[in-house]
């Protein structure tokens, strides 16, 4: 299997010695990228120490209750707006993970403001049942926790909405247009609990969501958005003293999960290579 | 600048021994089980056509998002409305929030109780996940719109339950401590 940046995608990043970007959109993979991401997401589910699925899904909610959502301010008037922060160092950690498994493999970005024919409402990859004589690894993941309380074993499901109900791309362009970031993180976080009530099932509480494997695209969307978003304004008027809050239980602060090409992707719409030997 | 004041959310739902197998994957809510949420009127002249806002928001604190997901469908003066009104300025639709709700108490009893309020000077802990949350919706054209009819207005919250299981409180959904006006010029 060809890492991605063999593949002619185009996007992102290639050869020079930094990871390839995660910035490919669910609607728009190869054949052979859509192979190696379920060979990573099934390989990935076979593992039951820390290296696998289930101990990544359950980082979020249950059991172990890391995520970050709204603004928990309890401690003083300064807003702890770590949604967007806490999720980019996960989707960095679980997409490092997949690449164990699965080398050169990224982690494609569910576009919910598409209505194209390869997607319409959950997208054709994560819905078909069967992949030649296998099950698909993008359609449910089998919670397996059974000392919780009360103990959650069960194989995960959805109950989508109406196709036309998922976020248009009017609802981004007006997210992309707020130029504070207290405003920003706001409007984004509430697209998208929209996208994972429209899911619902285990997808649509906080518990569970992450154990539904289409979880990571969904974020890989809203990470795209805030990079967008970024672009725009950079890091925009994030308070120093977020800066330096640790983002538990990885190793990084907000600081460090700032800027995408740090951490080793982009998510570049279209990318035109001049190789060296040009005339002139 | 309005408050319309509510009591503080209830506690989260402890673990009974029913729950003790294996608790099912969420729902959607049956319509018209989750109740809706008017306000007293609100006086409203500060958004009369004399004055000049470039946006208004509705501000929502103390949200209780431990339970249920939903969408919070916000209406003025339409206190009938339910799941099946329609979302236009007509019928008195502001805009929506959304709340990404935590699935009901996933823990051993007191897993969820929030006590804020009981911390030592020096816990630098992280604040509980469920401490309550914040929600603002923009809502300028339609309160424009009421304000230029009415010198008060109601805000009625239909909570539209896109997640639900057998831990969480069907019918209580939307539970917060204040709901607010607050206007840009």
């Amino acid at each position: 299997m060809l890492p991605f940046n063999q593949l002619g995608v185009g996007r992102g990043f290639g050869d020079d010695g930094r990871r390839t970007s995660i910035g490919l959109g669910v609607h728009n993979l190869s054949d052979d990228q859509v192979a190696a991401f379920r060979d990573a997401y099934r390989q990935m589910m076979q593992i039951n120490d820390n290296r696998g699925y289930q101990y990544f899904a359950g980082l979020h909610g249950v059991p172990s209750w890391y995520c970050w959502h709204h603004q928990q301010n309890a401690h003083s008037a300064q807003q702890m707006q770590l949604f967007l922060p806490w999720h980019r160092a996960y989707l960095y950690n679980f997409e490092m993970a997949m690449r164990d498994r699965v080398p050169g493999v990224t982690l494609p970005w569910w576009d919910w403001t598409l209505r194209s024919p390869r997607q319409s409402g959950i997208p054709n990859i994560f819905g078909v049942l069967k992949v030649g004589n296998q099950t698909n690894p993008l359609v449910t993941f089998r919670i397996n926790l059974p000392n919780t309380s009360p103990a959650l074993v069960h194989n995960t499901k959805r109950h989508p909405g109406n196709p036309d109900d998922l976020p248009a791309q009017s609802n981004v362009d007006d997210v992309l247009s707020r130029t504070d970031w207290n405003d920003f993180t706001d409007a984004i976080e509430d697209v998208h609990d929209a996208v994972h009530g429209w899911v619902s099932g285990d997808m649509g509480v906080v518990g569970t969501a992450a154990f539904d494997p289409i979880f990571w695209s969904h974020h890989a969307m809203i990470d795209r958005i805030w990079w967008l978003w970024q672009v725009r304004n950079g890091s925009g008027n994030i308070s120093t003293d977020l800066l330096d809050t640790v983002l538990a239980p990885f190793n990084f602060r907000v600081r460090d999960v700032l800027n995408v090409n740090d951490l080793g992707y982009d998510y570049a719409a279209a990318q035109a290579v001049a190789s060296a030997g040009g005339t002139g | 600048m309005a408050k319309t004041p509510r009591k503080p959310p209830a506690p989260a739902k402890q673990v009974t021994p029913r729950h003790r197998r294996s608790l099912a994957s969420p729902t959607r809510g049956k319509e018209g089980i989750a109740r809706t949420y008017t306000s007293r009127p609100v006086p409203v002249e500060f958004a009369t056509p004399e004055h000049r806002f470039v946006r208004a928001d509705i501000e929502i604190s103390g949200i209780f998002h431990g339970e249920a997901s939903y969408e919070g469908r916000i209406f003025l003066n339409n206190p009938k409305a339910d799941a099946k009104t329609p979302k236009d300025l007509e019928h008195g639709y502001a805009g929506s929030f959304h709340i990404f709700g935590h699935g009901g108490c996933l823990g051993d009893p007191g897993h969820c109780e929030v006590n804020e309020h009981k911390r030592e000077p020096y816990d630098f802990r992280s604040p509980h996940p469920l401490t309550p949350a914040k929600k603002r919706v923009t809502v300028t054209e339609a309160l424009r719109n009421i304000a230029k009819i009415s010198k008060a207005v109601t805000i009625t919250v239909v909570p539209v339950v896109t997640a639900v299981n057998d831990l969480c409180d069907a019918e209580n959904v939307f539970r917060c401590e204040n709901i607010k006006f607050v206007t840009y010029n």
